[in-house]
């Protein structure tokens, strides 16, 4: 039987060695050029979710907002 | 049950914010008027170097106006936004409230003694991010995240019922 209270432990300084990710904005708004582009490589493609580390809700947003920034010319499509 | 708000940012054309930035303005402003809206805000947001050309100009000035409007209003709206020759671009979004400070920046065009820049020659400058020092974030929209969660198990359901 394991030991539930042990688990709860280890959990918790795994938990602690996780290094925080880096701040992001909590609403990410297509006007906000500087914080979209940390998010797009040189060539302007969208970076992936494995790179962003965001959930599918924030991936979505973030896709939202720099297509939206796309379209106002805020932001290239290429490059 | 009151008119939706929405938030409006129009890419105008520089030669015609040359020739006078109010009547440019105000070309947009009449136009939720005369549908049957109401203007909340609306404002010089800022004149940049394009990211790609726009039917020919490589700048332009971009107005930001927050807005309500009556459903049945939108379609002859856009209409009227699509025969407009002196609007590049546009975008319009649902907005829930008005964001905070939007008034006083807006209030600030309103004073007598303000007057719009005049915008550039279009092939000055080059294009960049930041420009006009206008899209650094604010401090109070960044959040620092305790952890990564696991979003994709967590969303996962629970083993179900009579597999094991």
């Amino acid at each position: 039987m394991p030991d539930h209270n042990l688990t709860a432990e280890v959990a918790a300084a795994e938990s602690s060695a996780v290094p925080k990710p880096a701040k992001y904005p909590e609403h990410l708004d297509y006007k906000d050029m500087e914080t979209l582009a940390r998010f797009m490589n040189s060539q302007g493609n969208i970076q992936g979710r494995k790179r962003t580390n965001f959930n599918t809700q924030r991936q979505k947003a973030l896709k939202l907002a720099i297509k939206r920034a796309r379209h106002m010319a805020f932001l290239p499509f290429v490059g | 049950m009151s008119p939706q708000l929405y938030e409006g940012m129009f890419l105008l054309d520089n030669d015609v914010v040359r020739a006078g930035w109010n009547a440019a303005k105000h070309h947009i402003t009449d136009l939720v008027a005369k549908h049957g809206g109401k203007v909340v805000t609306a404002r010089r947001w800022s004149e940049r170097k394009l990211a790609y050309p726009v039917r020919g100009r490589r700048r332009g000035t971009y107005l930001l106006m927050y807005y309500e409007l009556p459903r049945t209003g939108i379609p002859p709206f856009i209409r009227d936004l699509d025969l407009s020759e002196s609007l590049l671009r546009y975008l319009l979004v649902r907005c829930d409230a008005l964001p905070e400070g939007e008034a006083g920046l807006a209030a600030l065009e309103a004073a007598p003694d303000w007057s719009a820049p005049v915008p550039p020659n279009d092939e000055a400058g080059i294009y960049a991010v930041v420009q006009n020092g206008i899209v650094e974030a604010p401090p109070d929209r960044m959040v620092e995240v305790e952890a990564a969660p696991d979003h994709d198990s967590a969303a996962a359901p629970a083993t179900p019922a009579g597999r094991e």
